[in-house]
């Protein structure tokens, strides 16, 4: 843009000489700072992590083993593998109702848009960031430990790793709200309370179940893996085949992990086309 | 939408009279139903609820031990390991980026055929569906138990979400620009470098960036199945029980995680809007432009 309009310009200035280039804007060192910042990061991370591409091709013959017997899943493996799955489903769905339940009032505090008190919402955000911050799998650690294994901890958990996105996903998309209803309803004698609820719920309401599929979504892959820690569902089976290697059975976890996952993802999709319009 | 306008047809009619409320069979139905699939799946579960309530007391114990007071002798421990956490999601994040970017473009309807886009999407979906932790045990067998198998989990996992938002922001880029190169006799992959990139250059960049506070996530949960990092010492010292270790590394993830936050959304905002939006600055600023308004005031 800024170069077309420069040599618009120069164009003009220069009618004698219309051959000429525009002068290249004084600004290419900006892009070579960034891309020499970013190759160097990438370079100390590279030596940190200790990057060895030869142990690829030295085990090579060990990937091609995994593989083959990836594509082979062992499907007399299933039934022990239902209760699992099932629990994965329910610790989700659990897990999200709480979560979304919990969510709904704490983004209505931390957004400016929907809080007039300053004290209450910097309090939240600040919490919700903190909550965010820690990683789902710590939770589940730390609740296996306190409560015990067993998908208590893994819904607990999950709970609190809602939290995080909900409220932060919500509170955005209250900040960007048409605020004319909400006015309205408080210039009319309402209280914050009743203007929220009557204004502005209505208007969230699209983006929160959308929202709380994504959520769902999020926790079905979630809680397949936060049984490595004991908090029940595939995890816990993928736990016990990995110590053995046994990967014929893993590829059938993982197997029912894509079809979950995968069949939920149309269904958001579908919802989502339905109610977001 | 459609009960105001019924309600302000009714209200022509009995001024007074409130307008009956529309029956929604189909969304009751719905409430009934996820009602149902919630209560069936707590009803489902083996789980002594009453174990929560001891929940708090326990939790308030195991807080004390954490954090009163955390051994801050541990830090340097912490911080170097955060450190490679942190290279880990980098490198690996840098790696995705490579591998995706071509990919993505490749999956992009209207630059390529469709029997080229539809099995690269595809890939895209399975490596989106399967955990970075289920990879990781896969890279295993063949690159060991080290921070190079967590990046590489971590690259492997990351261009399935990568390759998504690839596309579908290069699918959203304004047609003008691809049929002007297009009618310029450009060939197919200069439409992408000079019709679809720099349209969609300031929101891809922006998602790399995003990918990347994932990716910190993310290799922080590596550390679990031993891929090193604070995920590692984490999960260690939780097993024994050293709590006072545990406080410091939460404390360490907890701010590190959102120093990367912040410092990343500042990049990703200035990306998109063009401006700097640094935190500080703007309180200072309302801050000064506050205290001149009491001043006058006064």
């Amino acid at each position: 843009m800024t170069t077309l309009t420069a040599g618009g310009a120069d164009a003009g200035r220069a009618g004698s000489a219309l051959n000429r280039r525009p002068a290249r804007p004084r600004t290419w060192w900006k892009p070579v700072l960034v891309l020499a910042i970013v190759v160097g990061a990438t370079a100390w991370a590279s030596a940190a992590v200790g990057t060895d591409p030869s142990a690829l091709w030295r085990n090579g013959h060990n990937a091609v083993n995994t593989l083959t017997q990836l594509f082979q899943p062992d499907y007399s493996f299933f039934p022990q593998t239902l209760d699992a799955l099932g629990e994965t489903v329910q610790m989700a769905v659990i897990g999200t109702a709480i979560g979304v339940a919990i969510s709904l009032p704490l983004s209505f505090l931390a957004s400016r848009a929907t809080n007039p008190e300053r004290i209450s919402y910097r309090v939240v955000r600040f919490v919700m960031n903190v909550v965010r911050a820690v990683p789902d799998l710590l939770y589940a650690s730390i609740f296996v430990t306190v409560i015990g294994t067993g998908a208590l901890s893994g819904i607990v958990a999950l709970v609190l790793f809602n939290l995080g996105i909900m409220v932060k996903l919500i509170s955005e998309a209250l900040d960007g709200i048409d605020r004319g209803g909400q006015q309205a309803a408080l210039a009319s004698g309402s209280t914050w309370f009743g203007a929220n609820r009557v204004a502005v719920l209505p208007e969230i309401s699209p983006a929160f179940l959308s929202q709380t599929i994504y959520v769902l979504e999020l926790n079905i892959r979630a809680s397949t893996v936060i049984g490595l820690v004991g908090a029940g569902g595939l995890g816990m089976l993928i736990d016990k085949v990995r110590t053995f290697y046994e990967y014929h059975y893993l590829a059938l976890i993982i197997f029912e992990i894509l079809v979950l996952v995968l069949a939920l993802d149309l269904l958001s999709s579908y919802v989502r086309s339905k109610v977001v319009r | 939408m459609s009960g105001v306008a019924v309600g302000s047809q009714v209200a022509a009619g009995a001024a007074s009279a409130r307008p009956k409320k529309p029956l929604r069979l189909v969304r009751a139905v719905i409430a009934i139903v996820v009602i149902a699939v919630v209560a069936a799946s707590a009803l489902g579960l083996d789980i002594s609820w009453s174990s929560l309530l001891t929940a708090p007391k326990a939790l308030a114990h195991i807080a004390h031990l954490m954090f009163g007071p955390p051994n801050w002798s541990k830090l340097p421990d912490a911080l170097s390991a955060t450190m490679l956490s942190v290279a880990m999601a980098w490198f690996g994040t840098v790696i995705g980026i490579v591998i995706s970017l071509p990919l993505s473009l490749l999956a992009t309807r209207g630059l390529v055929p469709a029997v080229v886009a539809w099995p690269i999407r595809a890939v895209f979906a399975v490596l989106r569906a399967v955990p970075e932790v289920v990879i990781a045990v896969l890279m295993l067998s063949v690159t060991g138990l080290t921070a190079f198998t967590g990046a590489l989990a971590i690259a492997i996992g990351s261009i399935g979400t990568l390759g998504k938002w690839g596309y579908e922001a290069f699918e959203s880029v304004d047609r003008g620009a691809i049929e002007a190169a297009t009618a310029a006799g450009a060939s197919r992959s200069q439409v992408m470098r000079w019709g679809v990139w720099p349209a969609a250059q300031p929101e891809v960049l922006a998602f790399w960036l995003y990918r990347f506070e994932i990716s910190v996530r993310a290799s922080a949960i590596l550390g679990l199945i031993g891929a090193g990092g604070i995920g590692k010492m984490l999960v260690d010292n939780t097993q024994f029980r050293v709590w006072d270790t545990v406080g410091i590394l939460l404390i360490v993830v907890v701010v590190v995680t959102m120093i990367i936050d912040q410092v990343s959304g500042m990049l990703r905002a200035r990306i998109i809007t063009g401006r700097w939006q640094l935190p500080l600055v703007g309180w200072v600023r309302r801050r000064s432009a506050a205290r001149l308004r009491d001043a006058s005031a006064r």
